[in-house]
This record gives structure tokens, sequence and C-alpha cells, in this order.
């Protein structure tokens, strides 16, 4: 158990936080991209993408040592298992004018709903703060560690 | 006489406590987003200990294994599951957190203090009050 193990727990919540905000920036950044994936010789608009978080496992060494009950788990910080797509229907809009439109006169636009992304981003800004929070105060106390004995 | 006494010993396990909260909190808050992530705390081991009073076995040979066994460290990480916050399965409160968090900061520095205070008392005594 290292002094340090803290300041990675944090740094790995920073990374996670960071790529959901990439992600989020993704999803704003296409909110009107239809031509996106090519499926069966026809584009596909644009699928909203969200991140699969998990809390970082340890190895197998530290459960058996909290198994043998000599020293209890903390835990390893959190990571990003998978970006998955968002499988709800795309959004249509009659727009005849459109390139994109089908013989109706129809357009498919990307599942992306900005609200729900600025609410998903205001969250991870959020907890990228608390995370920047945490790192400081780990470092003021490994500082104040330092002053030991002077 | 030992020069070091014994209010060293409790600084330290002081110390020790208070690093391994900060441990637990930093992971709690890391995993604020989490679905089904509980939140951990950090509990003294002897305390939890007395108050679930071990188990003792009857044993009528000095052969047979006790029921507790020797514990190595003095404090347990255990998960908060009786409480749920979120729709997601996820229960850190992050407020709660971020007061523990202050708080064992203080309480860090402040077992700091005193250790150096402890050490500044013995300087004086070695070097005779001068």
């Amino acid at each position: 158990m290292s002094i340090f193990q803290s300041l990675d727990i944090t740094a790995s919540a920073l990374t996670a936080q960071r790529l959901r905000m990439d992600v989020i920036s993704s999803n704003m950044a296409n909110v009107d991209t239809t031509h996106a994936r090519l499926v069966n010789g026809q584009w596909e608009p644009y699928r909203r993408k969200f991140v699969v978080m998990e809390p970082r496992q340890e190895g197998f060494s530290t459960y058996l040592q909290a198994a043998m009950n000599s020293r209890s788990s903390v835990g390893n910080g959190v990571k990003v298992t998978k970006i998955m797509e968002d499988q709800t229907p795309f959004k249509l809009v009659y727009d005849p004018s459109h390139p994109d439109a089908d013989p109706n006169g129809y357009v498919r636009l990307p599942n992306v709903d900005p609200l729900k992304e600025m609410v998903d981003l205001m969250s991870a800004t959020r907890s990228y703060e608390a995370n920047v929070t945490v790192f400081n105060a780990t470092k003021g106390m490994l500082m104040k560690a330092l002053e030991i004995g002077k | 006489m030992s020069l070091f006494s014994r209010t060293f010993m409790m600084l330290e396990q002081g110390l020790d406590y208070a690093s391994l909260r900060e441990k637990v909190i930093a992971n709690n808050i890391a995993n604020v987003d989490t679905p089904n992530y509980k939140a951990k705390e950090v509990r003294f081991r002897a305390e939890l200990d007395r108050a679930l009073q071990p188990l003792e076995a009857k044993r009528t040979n000095p052969k047979h294994l006790p029921f507790t066994r020797p514990m190595t460290n003095k404090f347990l990480v255990t998960s908060r599951t009786n409480v749920v916050y979120n729709h997601n399965g996820n229960n850190v409160d992050i407020d709660q957190e971020m007061s523990y968090l202050a708080e064992n900061q203080i309480y860090y520095n402040a077992l700091v203090e005193q250790l150096n205070g402890k050490f500044t008392t013995l300087k004086t005594v070695i070097k005779g009050g001068k």
C-alpha cells in the first residue's frame, strides 16, 4: 500500500471524467450528422455514445488477502469499461430539400438530445472538480507528512 | 524506560487511520458516477469486534483451533449498504464525502503538529533546555 495510492485513485477518476466530457463533445459536435456510418450500403446518422464506468478491480492477491482477513481492500479507483451506442430510434424530421431525405421527404437525424448532453456535461464537470479538490487535499497531506520531525 | 513514549505510537496509529481514510474517501469520490458502487468507510476493528462480541468456541482439547484469528491490522474497510441515494444503485453522498475529506485533512494536520510538538519537547530535554 503506497502513499501515492490515493493520488492514483483520484487520477483514474479524472481520466474517466475527462473521457466522459470527450464523448459528450463528440455527441454535441455530431448533433446534425446524417452521414456517420455505412450500413448495408446505406448511410446511417450518428448514434449518441455514452461511457460505461465501473470500479477498478484489484488483483487476485488483494481479494485473497481480504478473504484471509489480513488486509481489507480499499478499492482502486474507477475505469471506463466501454463506450456504448444509444440504441434509441433516430429523430424523423420532415425536410424534403435535405439530400438525405427519403422518398416521403423525411430525414433521419441523430438521436442526440442537446439538453441531455448539457446535463451530463454539468455532471461530469462537477465530478471532475470534486476530484481535483480531493487531489489537492491529498497533496496537502503528503506535503504535511514531510514536515514530520522538522 | 524508552525514549519514545506511547504517545508516539498512538499518534502514528492516528496517522495510519487518517491516510487509510483518505484513500477510502478518494475512492468513494472517484466512483461518484459509477452505477451500483457502494460507498466504503473505515472502522476500528477493535471497536467492531467489541460490538459484534466475537464468537468463542469451547475448546476441550488445546489442539483445537480457536475461532478468532490473530488480526494483523487495526482497521477494517466496510461497505455502506443500508442507504441508496441514486436510482442507479450508487450510494455515494458527495456532500458527506467532501465534508469527511475536509475533516480528515484537518485531523491529519493536527496529528502532524502534535507529533512535531512531541519531537520539540524531546529536543528540549536532550539539549537540557538550552
